[in-house]
């Protein structure tokens, strides 16, 4: 859930993940009221079907509980650490075989994505305001095909389908989208 | 992997997050992040970038059952691991017989002495945290037995493919001698050799590397440096 001041939402977030990494299980039950449904909504997105993407979010508690001692504190990215485990996992059960049984029934179903998608800049702090202006820089196909990736896990080809362009067309969007991305981000 | 060609890692770091980079080159990728530091900061970084693009999904409530999977799933791979209290147990159950033992001294026995000795052998080697985490491994040495125990206590857990391994650094221009591969839970005991003893003696400091499963194939570390530790003789 967004938080109204990132700062100290991010800093809560923070010493919940210090707690759980010395093993305080009501820390992470903590954790999941603050986040779980942020995560839910994104791996939701991705999964299409929400039976699996609750069990995958079980996978993704679980793993905090054993990788909390590894988050380096004091970087102010705790959202951003907790939410990249929950897109990585949905990520990697859209991609094993298993989620492959669902997918091609349900891309075509799945909304694109509305005003929600585009981000919300205010609780991913800092480092967000600069995504937020660099992503206007891209053309809109660009930012559509990232956007597409990004927030409905859809492959190349997934995106190829739904946007009618060739598959080459649709990598080329997303190859020179992320390049300019890093230019823009990196000066 | 062409390490030198930052431009084409940087990349495959950024597809890989997007989601695009899809089989086979997914697992090749995994593979070459799981090998390189480098690899996984562009990862980290590119999922620092983009994440700001998932947090203004509509949030969805979980099922109650889902938090229920979760402590199951949580008890489950506790009770699979020796755990730390488990791993205490046995210490107190020592300092009990110990007192007892101290008790039966008072009738008279040689025993008793051979039980302190055994006790007073084990001396703390370090304690080893991050700068504001809780404690991850206490060392230990057996001093009469010349082993090493190593105790994890924060469920530390490597990357997959991945150990931590432990370092004694002997100061000056004297270079890092490995101690062994330290636990992801429970504990590890090992003798240690003429080298590894004489090298942790000399040694101010100790660290803990991350290196590919099984620890450094080049005998010196070749991962980053996650921790490092004074070693207790200096305390």
């Amino acid at each position: 859930m967004p938080h109204s001041d990132p700062q100290n939402a991010d800093a809560e977030l923070e010493r919940l993940i210090g707690a759980c990494a010395a093993h305080d299980r009501q820390a992470l039950r903590s954790l999941y009221d603050l986040i779980a449904a942020q995560m839910l909504g994104c791996m939701v997105r991705i999964l299409k079907r929400r039976a699996l993407a609750e069990e995958a979010l079980q996978d993704v508690f679980v793993s905090i509980w054993q990788r909390a001692a590894q988050f380096e504190s004091g970087r102010g990215r705790a959202r951003g650490w907790l939410m990249s485990i929950a897109r990585h996992r949905a990520i990697d059960v859209l991609r094993s075989e298993r989620a492959d049984l669902y997918r091609e029934a349900d891309v075509n179903q799945v909304p694109e994505p509305a005003a929600e998608a585009a981000g919300d800049w205010a609780s991913a702090g800092r480092s967000a305001a600069a995504l937020a202006r660099c992503f206007q820089e891209l053309t809109g196909e660009q930012r559509r095909g990232i956007e597409l990736a990004f927030i409905n896990g859809y492959s190349h080809a997934d995106i190829a389908r739904v946007t009618g362009e060739p598959l080459g067309t649709i990598k080329s969007w997303i190859r020179r989208g992320l390049a300019s991305l890093r230019r823009c981000l990196e000066t | 992997m062409k390490h030198d060609q930052p431009e084409l890692i940087d990349a495959l770091a950024a597809e890989y997050v997007l989601g695009t980079l899809q089989g086979a080159a997914r697992r090749r990728f995994e593979r070459w992040r799981a090998e390189s530091w480098h690899i996984d900061r562009r990862v980290e970084t590119w999922d620092g970038r983009l994440i700001a693009l998932a947090m203004g999904l509509t949030p969805l409530a979980p099922a109650p059952a889902v938090w229920q999977g979760i402590e199951e799933k949580i008890r489950l791979l506790e009770a699979s691991r020796p755990a730390v209290e488990r791993i205490r147990r046995p210490r107190v159950a020592l300092r009990a017989l110990a007192a007892a033992l101290v008790l039966c001294a008072i009738v008279g026995g040689g025993f008793v002495a051979w039980r302190m000795t055994e006790s007073l052998s084990l001396q703390p080697v370090a304690t080893i945290k991050g700068a504001q985490g809780p404690v991850v491994w206490s060392i230990e040495l057996d001093v009469r037995h010349q082993r090493l125990r190593a105790v994890a206590l924060a469920g530390a857990v490597a990357r997959p493919g991945h150990s931590f391994e432990l370092w004694a650094l002997p100061g000056g221009n004297a270079a890092p001698v490995s101690l062994g591969i330290l636990p992801d839970a429970g504990q590890l005991e090992r003798t240690l050799s003429q080298r590894q003893w004489s090298a942790l003696a000399q040694a101010g400091k100790v660290a803990v590397s991350l290196e590919p499963l099984g620890g450094s194939p080049t005998g010196a570390p070749t991962g980053p440096v996650l921790y490092v530790a004074e070693h207790k003789k200096n305390a």
